[in-house]
């Protein structure tokens, strides 16, 4: 078999996984402009009813803003937690980095449902013994999500930090900056690019989770995942995929923009 | 190997463990101060001892302890739970359908992913690799309820594939509530982590070694056995086991694609946890879970590295 | 054993032309060595003959079969890679006997001619080891070995002796002429320097830009350089612009009339002149015929010779390269001292620009 035919073999190997990787998205994407009353194929028309009829949800509605407020708030915590522990991982060499590597990134390791749930027993436990509510509160949820995006953030930090010679910070050192303004002016300047990419990215995979969230949702305070799942267990309408589109639009926007900052490969 | 791309499939191929980050070693450079490290590490670091680990810890804790219905928990040390799952055939069942969805579920991803990661280092320009990576990774992120919506959109009675297969004359498969179907769910999720980790390791693999073994005589399969596969296996470990992992884990999928009689761990630890408050026994389900990935791994990751260490190092 | 026939080779990449039009025809056992600037499309033809490259136009014929849509497996080539590409995870013996295992040949066989091969390159004691455990010639041999054991046809060698240090690089340079001659084996071999082209090959060919600027014995291009850009690449270093004036008189574009050889050219040329032809102060004026007046501006003292780099009036400058004094040269010429510049008319050679 010659190069070629081989080449346009594997081609033809990869357009087809490609295209069943896309398939889903390019599915509910189509469907959400169904104008079919009950879902089914093929269209009888085309619409954009059922995004006005998924915005009067309430519970997708505060879904969606809940779970824009839990994301942004848990972008800060990995941001502010993990860019000084990056910066630790990479630039000093201590007794116990390894371990503290592993710690780092264990929520990656540990899985969401598991992490979740032992979670969940140590929030009731600590509402018996405090008498105050935390399960079903937004900061118990803001607590579970800091947690998903903290790995995240170590990650492409991490990668920006070992990205960057440490004779920069050590030529600001030189002309007599100090430790702060060397981290301010030399430091965060060129890696900006890794920590717009890790605050993007942590943004995606908290408004994602699911499996954490599962545990820590109250009555009235849910994400827009849990009202996703929840409403998926009884229908399966167009409403549905007007929400999925634009939560597609939005998460597709985002890391666009985040790859255009850093190769969001290398976080895998 | 430079850059963080590659730390996924080279230095630690997969145990259960995430891939390191690729540090730099210890050099010249390194500067011996502690207290700045440890202040700027502690936060993090606590956040997630005080988050994950203790909560862990704690459920372990209530592994051992005693459900009495009613009472939820006593404060008991036993190993009632663990005893209990490995005696009961409904458990046992649950846990013998996670391990072989999972598994047939990444060996397919293997399959699929290898000739995309193949394609996207060997044949693609840069610039559309670079769109084609993305490509791949967008999917995996839109989130698991919205690709289940999609697979039930998709893989229902009347759904799309269904509506295809009438067009063509064939009267329509059964496909939703399914293991068939939560394999394809799970594939479509796990594909990209699995791109991704062969991409890194192949692109670490001299073209030359390939054109040398076919002008040796050996034919584009023959290459790939002896001479991509080899070189490629801690790659192709991380990438399976990252899979394996992540299936073994997987709740949304089973849940919403599996339907109510099909039944994985993760969903089972849900439901012991949340729904039949058994915390004791949901606590023991979550860890025999974990112990039983940690182990599959760890055995897998010692395997191969034993073949793996002669040249390697 | 079988000569190699390039029949018009094209090879294009969306808008750039790598390789334009290459046609070359080598005579069984001889040895081409393909010559040029790196981005001049040399090793994209050798990966094309080596078949890693499709060709877009043109043919191939080894020993009159038509191999071009050949996949390289079925080419029964061996090929040497500038990295040596020997397969990591396997050792000296086993990456050598490779390519029998691919011809299916018993193990008996395959054991004897592994042996045998690694005999020839003197490493047969090393057969156990992993490539990573030999030092950079140890592995050139056994790439050598490798593609030499498979009995290809012919044998393709893209920068062999690039990584290895300089002794070594003559070293090795020595063993594959003398292996490629004993065996008689049709030979390519790709190269940037032009020193490596001339010692080795039968037959050098210049590439530039995808095309064969010019091709022949090695003495042809470096004593007859058939363009400015040969001249150039073979290392003259003095090409002076102008005009023919009128059958061997050249008039150099600062103003100077000199003595040239007969050579059927017109329009614009250039006089090449290597240094070595470059007499200072010369006696014999009567075989000189050219003799100008000039100024030492600088010399550059290199071990066994030394190169004065002089002026003439007009601001002209050339290189006269003399042996030093640890060779028995004449003593060393200061800057600013006055000398007379002189050169043989046939020393120089007419090149079009």
């Amino acid at each position: 078999m010659g190069i070629l035919a081989i080449n346009r073999i594997y081609a033809a190997l990869s357009a087809l996984v490609l295209a069943f990787v896309l398939l889903p998205l390019v599915a509910i994407v189509w469907v959400s402009f169904f104008a079919n009353r009950i879902l089914s194929f093929p269209a009888t028309g085309y619409t954009f009813s059922w995004y006005v009829r998924a915005w009067e949800q309430e519970a997708f509605r505060n879904g969606f803003i809940t779970s824009v407020e839990t994301a942004l708030v848990a972008v800060a915590i990995s941001l502010v937690l993990g860019v000084p522990a990056s910066l630790a991982l990479v630039r000093y060499r201590f007794p116990g980095r390894d371990a503290i590597q592993t710690v780092l990134l264990s929520p990656m390791v540990v899985p969401g449902i598991v992490g979740g749930a032992a979670l969940f027993m140590a929030f009731i436990e600590l509402e018996v013994l405090l008498d105050v509510e935390i399960a079903g509160t937004l900061p118990g949820l803001l607590i579970a999500h800091g947690l998903i995006a903290l790995p995240w953030t170590v990650r492409l930090v991490t990668a920006s930090l070992v990205g960057m010679s440490p004779s920069y910070e050590e030529a600001a050192r030189s002309l007599g900056a100090g430790v702060l303004t060397t981290f301010f002016r030399v430091t965060l300047p060129i890696i900006k690019p890794g920590i717009v990419a890790a605050a993007l990215f942590s943004f995606v995979v908290s408004f994602i989770d699911l499996e954490k969230s599962i545990f820590l949702v109250g009555p009235g305070r849910t994400t827009l995942q849990i009202a996703l799942v929840s409403y998926l267990e009884w229908n399966l309408d167009s409403t549905v995929a007007a929400v999925a589109t634009v939560q597609i639009l939005i998460i597709g926007a985002l890391l666009i923009a985040s790859d255009r900052y850093a190769r969001l490969a290398r976080a895998f | 190997m430079s850059g963080s791309a590659m730390s996924a499939a080279t230095t630690n191929p997969g145990g259960a463990t995430a891939p390191p980050l690729n540090l730099p070693a210890p050099g010249a450079r390194e500067r011996r101060r502690l207290s700045p490290a440890f202040g700027l590490a502690a936060p993090g670091t606590l956040f997630v001892v005080l988050a994950l680990m203790g909560p862990l810890a704690l459920m372990f804790r209530y592994s051992l302890n005693r459900f009495v219905p009613g009472q939820m928990m006593v404060e008991a040390l036993t190993l009632a739970n663990y005893q209990k799952f490995f005696a009961d055939s409904y458990y046992q069942e649950v846990l013998a359908t996670t391990l072989w969805v999972s598994g047939l579920s990444t060996l397919l991803c293997l399959l699929a992913g290898f000739p995309v990661a193949y394609f996207l280092v060997r044949q693609a320009s840069d610039k559309w690799k670079g769109r084609l990576l993305l490509l791949v990774i967008l999917p995996l992120l839109m989130g698991n309820a919205v690709r289940t919506a999609a697979w039930m959109v998709i893989l229902g009675d009347k759904g799309l594939f269904n509506a295809f297969v009438s067009t063509l004359g064939l009267s329509p498969v059964k496909l939703m509530y399914t293991p068939t179907a939560v394999v394809i769910g799970l594939v479509s999720v796990l594909l990209p982590f699995m791109i991704v980790t062969l991409q890194s390791i192949i692109e670490g693999i001299d073209a030359n070694l390939e054109a040398a073994a076919s002008s040796l005589g050996a034919s584009h399969l023959t290459t790939l056995w002896r001479v991509v596969l080899p070189l490629a296996l801690p790659g192709i470990l991380a990438g399976t086991m990252l899979c394996f992992i992540l299936s073994m884990n997987a709740y949304a999928t089973p849940v919403l694609i599996g339907g109510p009689s099909f039944q994985m761990m993760a969903p089972a630890v849900y439901q012991q946890v949340a729904k039949a408050m058994n915390w004791p026994f949901g606590a023991a389900l979550a860890f025999v879970l974990m112990a039983v990935t940690l182990v599959l791994t760890t055995t897998a990751n010692v395997l191969v590295q034993r073949r793996y260490r002669r040249w390697s190092e | 054993m079988s000569d190699v026939v390039l029949q018009s080779i094209v090879k294009r990449y969306d808008a750039t032309t790598a390789v334009d039009n290459v046609s070359l025809n080598i005579r069984q056992g001889e040895l081409v060595a393909l010559l040029g600037p790196s981005g001049c499309g040399k090793t994209t033809t050798l990966r094309m003959v080596g078949g890693f490259i499709p060709v877009t136009e043109g043919r191939i014929l080894v020993g009159g079969r038509d191999l071009t849509s050949l996949p390289p497996n079925k080419r029964n080539m061996g090929f040497g890679f500038q990295n040596y590409a020997l397969f990591p995870h396997m050792s000296v013996g086993e990456n050598v006997a490779f390519g029998l295992q691919m011809r299916k040949l018993p193990k008996a066989d395959i054991a004897r001619k592994v042996k045998t091969a690694l005999d020839r390159v003197k490493l047969s004691h090393l057969a156990d080891r992993l490539p990573k455990q030999l030092s950079g010639g140890q592995q050139q041999r056994v790439a050598l070995a490798r593609a030499l054991v498979i009995e290809p046809d012919v044998l393709l060698l893209d920068e062999p002796l690039s990584n290895l240090d300089a002794q070594l690089r003559n070293e090795m340079k020595l063993e594959i002429r003398n292996i490629q001659q004993q065996l008689g084996i049709t030979t390519i071999f790709v190269t940037h320097d032009q020193d490596e082209a001339l010692s080795v090959a039968d037959r050098v060919v210049l590439m530039r830009a995808g095309r064969i600027e010019q091709m022949g014995a090695p003495d042809d291009l470096f004593e007859r350089p058939a363009s400015h850009f040969v001249a150039e690449f073979m290392g003259v270093t003095n090409l002076l612009a102008g005009t023919l004036e009128s059958v061997g008189r050249f008039r150099l574009k600062s103003g100077e009339v000199v003595a040239v050889p007969v050579a059927g050219l017109s329009g614009d040329l250039a006089l090449a002149l290597r240094p070595e032809r470059v007499i200072l102060d010369g006696t014999d004026e009567a075989l000189l015929a050219n003799t100008l007046s000039a100024e030492v501006e600088f010399a550059t003292y290199r071990g066994l010779v030394i190169d004065y780099r002089v002026r003439l009036p007009s601001g002209v400058t050339l290189i006269a390269r003399r042996p030093s004094p640890a060779v028995g040269g004449p003593a060393p010429l200061s800057p600013g001292r006055a000398v007379r510049v002189s050169w043989q008319p046939e020393a120089g050679t007419l090149v079009p620009v």
